[in-house]
């Protein structure tokens, strides 16, 4: 699947035993998916931080407001 | 006959994955029950998706293997035809599905809960998830792989199953205790709890993911370490700090684990089923433990709950199923028993205590006895002997157990209340003690959600008349903030307020972790 939309840094899984701080893909029609590479660390990936504020396009699959990222680019 | 366990799967599914391989997973289902033959067991296969064996049972086939109304209902019709002492579901979700419940923490990330819960309760078909306070039977699932089409994995943990042998409680006295250094206080206290001591607890960091053999090789597994949805890690977290390095992976058990290795992991998501091409063909670390020999795994399909100090959810549903594994408890009991003990301790069950409930479940065979138990001097007598022939407990004892536990089920249903969000707006001082104290704590709201507790009318008779009028007018509040630590680390901070006729009677400060 293929999406498009801004990063931005979000507190997710509030109040549980993993809350943490996540990038989280926000698109045009308000839809939220937090951003994971494939591989990647899931709390914490240096490689997806450079993404945060930036307009990207992405693919990957989707799960559960989830996108386990395969590639991507920066729009802007 | 007398049927003391049943396997139930959908038959069309596994052929449709597994084609001609499917050939190879029937007959180590064989094999299975066969084993299951020599040590007194007789098992039933049910097809849940074949008319014949759904007449048998007085139900209805499953026609769509994802609908989860039919599954569960084919699913209870076989348990009140057989009443068998064990139900193993065989299949990942894709074979037979995991009931969708709601969430009860909405808004932490979760859309739903997937749960085997409903099929181990009697109460029918529901999504909402305080329809199931009182489970009755004895269930685990021993899954394949999500998307699977190579029968072998399957095959093997069948194998496993049929080859399984009990051991004495001296084989689990050795642990492997992993824990996210945050958490290390609360892991040495489950630890405790469980072991009678906490000397081998490792954390991460500074340890961790490449645990000796001699570690891995241990038989019971306890692990409190941070997870994440389709991930074949844990990870750990320092003091202080918002980093989270691997603790454990499933790359790094393949060949490591000890055959008979029970499992109790009270990380997010620790035995999500997900396909693993989510994460480039690695199944998840459950998945892995099972393929690698391990007997049992018990932890949660989504995100879980902990206080910050002490135990409570996660850490007291995994100490109640290893105690039960260490005390001689088949996997299935064990996973039973662990569930009726968490609910037995509340009045009713807020949302996280009831996300715990429905969150956590067994992968494994539910007949598996890892530990023996220790018989009564009596078992060693000539006349009990002669009396039960090559028993070490009377035929009755399972039946009395089981009895029991049917008993202490029922009981929960009907007493136990649960928590449903509803939109009403708190009572205004609720609204300024709850502020005050956010206040008082720095803590910047986030979010406020009102909850109405509801109990079974039969849940006030006898003495419990007392506290019915009480009762009735009670609800909880909940405040989300959000609080800076000292050293700058953001931390979610919960304030629940009960109130009981316009009072409020208790309140509650849950960090999380």
């Amino acid at each position: 699947m293929i999406l498009q939309g801004r990063v931005v840094r979000k507190r997710v899984s509030l109040g549980s035993k993993s809350e943490h701080e996540a990038l989280v893909l926000v698109t045009a029609d308000g839809e939220e998916y937090r951003l994971r590479r494939q591989e990647g660390n899931p709390f914490r990936d240096p490689e997806l931080d450079v993404l945060e504020g930036k307009r990207i396009e992405c693919e990957g699959i989707v799960r559960d407001g989830l996108v386990i990222m395969t590639q991507w680019s920066v729009l802007g | 006959m007398t049927v003391n366990k049943v396997i139930v799967t959908n038959l069309a599914v596994l052929q449709g994955k597994y084609s001609a391989g499917f050939r190879r997973v029937r007959d180590a289902i064989a094999r299975l029950i066969a084993a299951d033959k020599k040590r007194g067991l007789t098992t039933l296969h049910v097809a849940i998706d074949s008319a014949v064996d759904m007449r048998s049972a007085g139900g209805s086939p499953v026609t769509t293997a994802s609908d989860r109304r039919q599954a569960k209902a084919a699913i209870d019709a076989v348990w009140t035809a057989y009443t068998p002492d064990y139900l193993m579901i065989l299949g990942a979700p894709d074979v037979v599905p995991m009931q969708i419940l709601r969430n009860p923490t909405r808004g932490d990330g979760d859309a739903n809960v997937p749960s085997d819960l409903p099929y181990a309760c009697a109460a029918p078909y529901s999504s909402d998830p305080s329809a199931f306070l009182g489970p009755t039977r004895v269930v685990g699932r021993l899954p394949d792989l999500l998307g699977g089409t190579n029968p072998a994995y399957l095959v093997s943990l069948l194998g496993t199953a049929a080859r399984y042998r009990m051991r004495p409680r001296e084989a689990f006295q050795r642990y492997l205790g992993l824990s996210a250094q945050v958490w290390q206080a609360s892991t040495a206290l489950s630890l405790a709890k469980v072991f009678g001591n906490s000397t081998a607890l490792q954390t991460t960091p500074p340890r961790g993911p490449n645990w000796t053999n001699a570690q891995l090789a241990r038989r019971a597994h306890f692990i409190n370490c941070h997870g994440a949805e389709s991930s074949p890690q844990y990870y750990g977290q320092p003091d202080g700090k918002e980093e989270y390095p691997v603790a454990h992976e499933a790359a790094r058990l393949k060949r490591k684990v000890s055959n008979g290795t029970v499992i109790a992991a009270e990380c997010c998501y620790g035995a999500q089923l997900y396909d693993p091409q989510d994460s480039a063909g690695q199944a998840g670390i459950c998945s892995t433990y099972l393929a690698d020999g391990a007997y049992g795994f018990f932890g949660s399909t989504t995100i879980a709950y902990g206080p910050s100090e002490g135990n409570g959810q996660a850490d007291l549903i995994c100490q109640f199923f290893l105690d039960s594994v260490l005390n001689g408890a088949s996997l299935g009991r064990a996973t039973l028993e662990a569930r009726q003990r968490f609910v037995a301790l509340y009045t009713h069950l807020d949302p996280t205590d009831l996300k715990t409930l429905t969150q956590f479940y067994l992968l494994g065979d539910p007949s598996i006895q890892a530990v023996g138990a220790v018989p009564h001097a009596l078992s060693r007598t000539k006349a009990f002997k002669s009396a039960f022939k090559g028993a070490k407990t009377t035929t009755g004892g399972r039946a009395f157990r089981r009895e029991r536990l049917a008993r202490t089920g029922t009981n929960l249903a009907r007493s136990v209340g649960a928590t449903r969000p509803v939109k009403t707006r708190p009572p205004t001082h609720v609204t300024r003690a709850l502020n005050a104290i956010a206040k008082e704590s720095r803590i910047k709201e986030l979010s406020r959600q009102s909850y109405a507790v509801s109990f079974p009318t039969s849940a006030s008779s006898g003495d419990m008349k007392q506290f019915a009028a009480t009762r009735r007018g009670r609800s909880v509040y909940v405040l989300f903030g959000e609080k800076i630590t000292p050293d700058k680390v953001k931390r979610v901070v919960a304030l629940a307020a009960t109130v009981e006729d316009g009072k409020i009677v208790h309140m509650r400060r849950v960090h999380s972790r």
